[in-house]
């Protein structure tokens, strides 16, 4: 959390509250910071950031901050903050939407595995419209293999593939390993929605 | 009497729990309900649509939606959780957005209706515990297993309105089920708690964490073992709890099974041709030294 004195401009910090309360269907206004969700959220420890405040931030017009803070990565979105709260506010929601707009705003993530692995599970889905484990993961894989590369972190890309490595031999001994690619005949149809999504025409 | 009912396996039945996809037909058939996979269906976008992009976390599983429809059967039950949330929560938002479900549509042959019942696997199995034809089928008591029944996040808890089947705070349809089969179950603390969910994979740090507490209290309040019914859940406890356990200081090290490894069981089927065997964390010398096969 920051310890500077929060400097408060109305404007900005009403259009950002109107963004997010638009695109994650949550009604931000109505938290009287009880703090039930900080009592349930599994991560907020750890993180530091609990839902509550979260949507102060936002409220507060703190844009750089709600957009990339641990708590946006690293909410499991098991839903518990939103079951309990007594406004019906569902926070998930809320980190699921500053994750979207922190990409758009081309922001480094704090957690850029995180944000490597949906990316990759949305583009071995996109290729064939179903998830295989093997090329999604592989793509996961690269991916933060070249960038943990590129800032000479070697022994990251050693340690990930080293507990890689021992998994996929504990499941191939078992028998779970799955080779044969699983796809969607009807493809067409699924790239339709993806690229519709890509011009933004829907939700 | 045999009834058809719609299944949509998703992808991990398809690929590392290939294994449950094969005990849900074995039971079910077993039960009366003979499950047809629904035609050419696509990945219904899990947690990681939600995450990156708000229409594919709605279009992905509409399609699949539209397929289900299409079969003309009345109810399609989905044993994963993820999978389950997803297509439940499409199917609300469109019953409430006309605009958007005229505009996934466009898109699709087998246009959506949003008249199919959407179910989870505890649901439908209640009504054969209810009308006792679970405890027909399912003889042989398993005495001896105490199991901490694990439902983790998205069976009881949605981003927005929708019908929950069971108690969001403390569910009770494993227990239920359970009961039935002589297996003892255990209260405790973190049945609803998340396991981290693709954390395991790329935010080991904390997902471990999320595990550890699910194993300590387990193993604090007696249990010999688990019960689940995801597969991302079941996946995450079996092939972590060893490192986990390491990690943490945890001896034991507790079987995690299927709920429907647990009624094939009872109802005297193969292990091995329900692939029991192929756990992470051995589920077999439980079930030997309890001569329950």
């Amino acid at each position: 959390m920051s310890t500077k004195t929060l400097k408060y401009e109305t404007s900005s910090a009403k259009s950002l509250v109107r963004d997010i309360m638009e695109r994650s269907g949550q009604n931000l206004l109505a938290c009287y910071q009880c703090r039930r969700c900080a009592a349930g959220c599994p991560v907020g420890e750890e993180t530091g950031v609990t839902p509550d405040r979260l949507i102060r931030m936002v409220l507060l017009g703190e844009r750089e901050e709600a957009l990339n803070n641990l708590l946006v990565w690293q909410c499991v979105a098991c839903y518990t903050c939103g079951t309990r709260c007594p406004n019906n506010i569902q926070t998930a929601r809320i980190t699921e939407t500053l994750k979207q707009m922190s990409k758009e705003a081309h922001l480094e993530p704090l957690k850029p595995r995180i944000a490597d692995f949906h990316t990759s599970f949305m583009k071995a889905t996109e290729h064939v419209g179903r998830f295989n484990e093997i090329e999604g993961m592989g793509t996961y894989e690269a991916k933060t293999a070249i960038k943990e590369l590129r800032k000479g972190d070697l022994q990251a890309v050693i340690d990930e593939m080293m507990g890689q490595a021992k998994l996929g031999m504990k499941m191939m001994k078992k028998k779970r390993m799955h080779f044969k690619v699983d796809k969607v005949k009807n493809i067409s149809e699924v790239k339709a929605l993806y690229r519709k999504a890509k011009q933004g025409k829907g939700a | 009497m045999t009834m058809e009912m719609a299944y949509y396996p998703g992808c991990s039945l398809h690929a590392s729990s290939e294994l449950y996809d094969i005990q849900c037909k074995m039971v079910f058939r077993n039960l009366g309900i003979e499950l047809k996979e629904i035609d050419d269906w696509n990945c219904c976008g899990a947690t990681a649509a939600a995450k990156t992009d708000d229409f594919l976390a709605i279009a992905l599983p509409a399609r699949n939606l539209g397929i289900a429809d299409a079969t003309g059967l009345s109810e399609i039950v989905i044993p994963c959780s993820s999978c389950y949330s997803r297509t439940l929560v499409s199917q609300k938002r469109l019953s409430c957005d006309p605009e958007l479900k005229d505009s996934i549509n466009a898109e699709l042959g087998q246009k959506i209706e949003g008249k199919i019942k959407v179910s989870n696997i505890l649901e439908v199995l209640r009504t054969k515990v209810d009308s006792g034809e679970l405890s027909e089928k399912a003889k042989k008591k398993l005495e001896g297993l105490r199991a901490a029944c694990y439902y983790g996040c998205l069976l009881t808890r949605f981003p927005c309105d929708v019908d929950v089947t069971d108690d969001v705070e403390n569910p009770q349809g494993m227990e239920i089920v359970c009961k039935v089969l002589g297996v003892e179950t255990v209260d405790w603390g973190y049945k609803t708690d998340c396991c981290g969910a693709s954390g395991s994979v790329n935010d080991a740090e904390q997902s471990q964490l999320l595990m550890s507490r699910i194993f300590k209290d387990a193993v604090a309040r007696g249990a010999n073992c688990f019960v689940a019914t995801c597969p991302l859940c079941q996946f995450n406890l079996d092939a972590y709890q060893d490192e986990v356990g390491k990690k943490f200081g945890i001896q034991q090290r507790l079987p995690v099974y299927f709920i429907t490894e647990l009624i094939g069981l009872s109802m005297g089927f193969d292990p091995i041709q329900m692939q029991v065997d192929r756990h992470l964390t051995n589920a077999m010398p439980l079930i030997k030294e309890l001569k329950l096969i």
